[in-house]
């Protein structure tokens, strides 16, 4: 059974988001502060991580950065907040997805699904080995080097790396990536945006300039050789 | 007709200033130059006629005189012409009916009178000065003519001059005036600059002080305006971001809780299975009202334009709700997607709340246009009820009773309200065979 943690300083939200999440069929432990969060993350790490960013004490975009320099653990931020700053921010620090409250269970339901689909690997055919300029994929292992080392991608970043990988040379427009890598109808674009920034501050060799992860105004974004 | 701009204007009064100053100089020259010339010119007439007067009327004191050689004898080189008038008879060095007809009546009268006179007239040959003196001898009169010709060349040279140079000190009154207008609006350009950049959305920016000392008080009051427009601002986000987290948070419990519940429903009898029906529905109502109603509360924010295919996103919409869609194949425009997805979402909900469904979508282009049309065969949007309907929980009459599937009144203020932050404009209207027809039209 997959575990979800919930850090959320709100009682009754905690709460409530304990009992659907494990109607829904997870492991669920709810959590009022990001100390605890990380204390428990280090006993017995969760599957998943519901981050709130509205924490007393460290804040949810320090608990996100905490947790993701331990490791790549799925984390989903479910904050009130709607603004474009405070959501770049949580990406930026490494969330996975955000949601805005109040989100329906069944949608939470559907991402954490989406999330756990996107760490099982490759789809069936995709190739053993892909060479990106001074890059080297392979999904099949689930590695990335850039010039022979590796480099440690989260699974969305590896995902969103494989899916423009496979489309090499071809332009993918932000809401195919946001199907393909997240299972989106129609999703924020900005996720994309923020991963892609941080995806090239990792495989391109100066980030500003970017040499194989480029974007296509007005069309979306292309990985060429 | 448009005003003239203020660098204009103070051209044209620096042109005007400097033109009428010159102007007024170069005729008081001119007059004074010109008058000064002409009395010089008239006291040398004179004294040099007096003394040919005294000539000849020594050569007439002889006895039998010979008018001849008293003419010759005169010494007046080539500006001036001695002519004598006695017993009623010319006598000139040359037979010129001109010489004598230039002398003026008045002044023979003068003269023959017994009193010297003095008249400017003129001749044949130009302008002249008549001098007249009256001899001793009887029914004798002495006339000199002298040629003005070349002071009134001097004195035109002189009014072209003057002329001249009065154009030339307007045209530079007028440079002086171009450049001290630049000068004077070079500061109103950096707080026009400064206006436009802050409500482009920078709000940091600041005049500085130091730059135009002119100006000080201006700037002062300018900064001092932006500083309490911005933290009345930042007021105001903070409040609303303070709303909408105490709204957001207990919905959040509430839907969740009501998930749970409803998860069990097969469980409860039949009064509380009803009672969470009417519960899990309105949790759900005022979640899109609180949704909306904080869409709304920030909806003066710019739009986030970015290029995007709208044929992509109607085309997806219309697949999600099953609705025919008539679109060019690529349509790439400078839009906020988020927001013209939420326009088309909220025409086709409220085409199926009120008139049972969309039954047409299109997308096209005219030049400087690109329009959306929601099409429904509903009973149509009563005349005096089109602008009415985009209000905030503005429902027409048409809508009718509050039924299960009520909306939150704000999906079509939200419409509008987006398609104003694109510089666009949403009407309703008839479609042709019944129904109503919402048209998006936004800048291209």
């Amino acid at each position: 059974m997959s575990s979800v943690l919930v850090v959320e300083d709100d009682d009754r939200i905690r709460l409530s988001l304990v009992l659907a999440l494990e109607d829904e069929g997870y492991a669920c432990e709810g959590v009022p502060t990001a100390e605890h969060a990380l204390q428990r993350q280090r006993d017995a790490p969760a599957d998943t991580v519901l981050v709130d960013l509205t924490l007393p004490g460290m804040d949810g975009y320090d608990l996100i950065r905490e947790l993701r320099r331990s490791g790549d653990v799925p984390i989903v931020v479910v904050s009130a907040r709607d603004d474009t700053h405070d959501i770049v921010a949580a990406l930026e620090a490494g969330a996975d997805d955000y949601l805005v409250k109040p989100v329906a269970v069944k949608e939470l339901a559907a991402r954490l699904r989406a999330l756990r689909r996107r760490g099982r690997g490759p789809a069936p055919g995709a190739p053993a080995q892909l060479r990106v300029g001074p890059l080297e994929l392979r999904p099949l292992a689930g590695e990335v080097l850039l010039d022979g080392r590796p480099v440690a991608l989260t699974r969305t970043e590896f995902r969103l790396l494989c899916e423009l990988a496979e489309q090499l040379g071809q332009v993918l427009s932000r809401q195919q990536l946001l199907s393909r890598v997240w299972e989106y109808d129609f999703g924020d674009e900005r996720l994309v945006d923020v991963h892609v920034g941080r995806l090239r501050r990792k495989i391109e060799r100066d980030p500003g300039d970017p040499q194989h992860l480029v974007t296509v105004r007005g069309l979306g974004y292309k990985l060429q050789r | 007709m448009r005003r003239p701009g203020l660098g204009t204007r103070i051209t044209a009064l620096f042109a005007l200033g400097a033109l009428g100053l010159s102007a007024a100089l170069a005729g008081a020259t001119y007059q004074l130059t010109r008058s000064r010339l002409l009395a010089e010119r008239e006291r040398t007439a004179v004294r040099a006629a007096y003394s040919d007067a005294a000539a000849v009327q020594a050569g007439l004191a002889v006895p039998e005189p010979s008018l001849v050689d008293v003419l010759r004898s005169l010494d007046t080189g080539v500006t001036r012409q001695p002519v004598i008038r006695w017993d009623g008879k010319w006598y000139a060095r040359t037979a010129d009916e001109g010489l004598t007809g230039a002398i003026p009546a008045s002044l023979r009268r003068t003269a023959e009178g017994g009193t010297p006179g003095v008249q400017r007239t003129r001749s044949d040959t130009g302008p002249v000065l008549v001098v007249g003196v009256p001899l001793r001898t009887a029914g004798a009169t002495y006339y000199e003519l002298n040629d003005l010709s070349e002071l009134e060349r001097t004195l035109d040279s002189l009014a072209l001059t003057l002329g001249l140079v009065a154009v030339a000190t307007a045209g530079a009154g007028a440079g002086l005036g171009w450049w001290a207008s630049r000068r004077v609006l070079a500061p109103l350009a950096s707080v026009t600059q400064a206006a436009t950049s802050i409500s482009a959305g920078n709000l940091s920016t600041r005049l500085d002080p130091a730059k135009e000392p002119d100006l000080a008080s201006l700037t002062s009051a300018f900064n001092k305006m932006v500083d309490e427009l911005s933290a009345r601002m930042d007021r105001d986000r903070r409040f609303s971001a303070d709303v909408s987290h105490e709204l957001r948070s207990p919905l959040q419990t509430l839907s969740t809780a009501a998930a749970v519940l409803e998860r069990r429903r097969h469980t409860l009898d039949p009064r509380s299975g009803a009672a969470l029906g009417l519960l899990t529905g309105e949790v759900e109502r005022f979640q899109q009202l609180v949704t909306d109603l904080l869409e709304l509360a920030r909806g003066d924010r710019p739009a986030e334009l970015a290029p995007a295919d709208l044929a992509v996103l109607v085309r997806q919409v219309c697949e999600e709700r099953g609705v025919p869609a008539d679109c060019p194949a690529s349509l790439v425009a400078d839009v906020d997607g988020r927001r013209l997805r939420q326009v088309l979402v909220n025409l086709l909900d409220n085409a199926e709340r009120h008139a049972g469904g969309a039954v047409a979508v299109r997308l096209g282009q005219s030049p400087g246009c690109i329009h959306v049309e929601v099409d429904d065969a509903g009973a149509g949007v009563p005349v005096d009820e089109r602008a009415l309907i985009f209000d905030r929980f503005g429902r027409g009459r048409a809508s009718g009773v509050r039924g299960s599937g009520e909306g939150t009144g704000l999906g079509l203020a939200l419409v509008a309200q987006h398609v104003a932050a694109h510089g666009g404009r949403v009407v309703v209207g008839d479609r042709p065979g019944g129904g109503a027809r919402f048209r998006v039209e936004l800048p291209a």
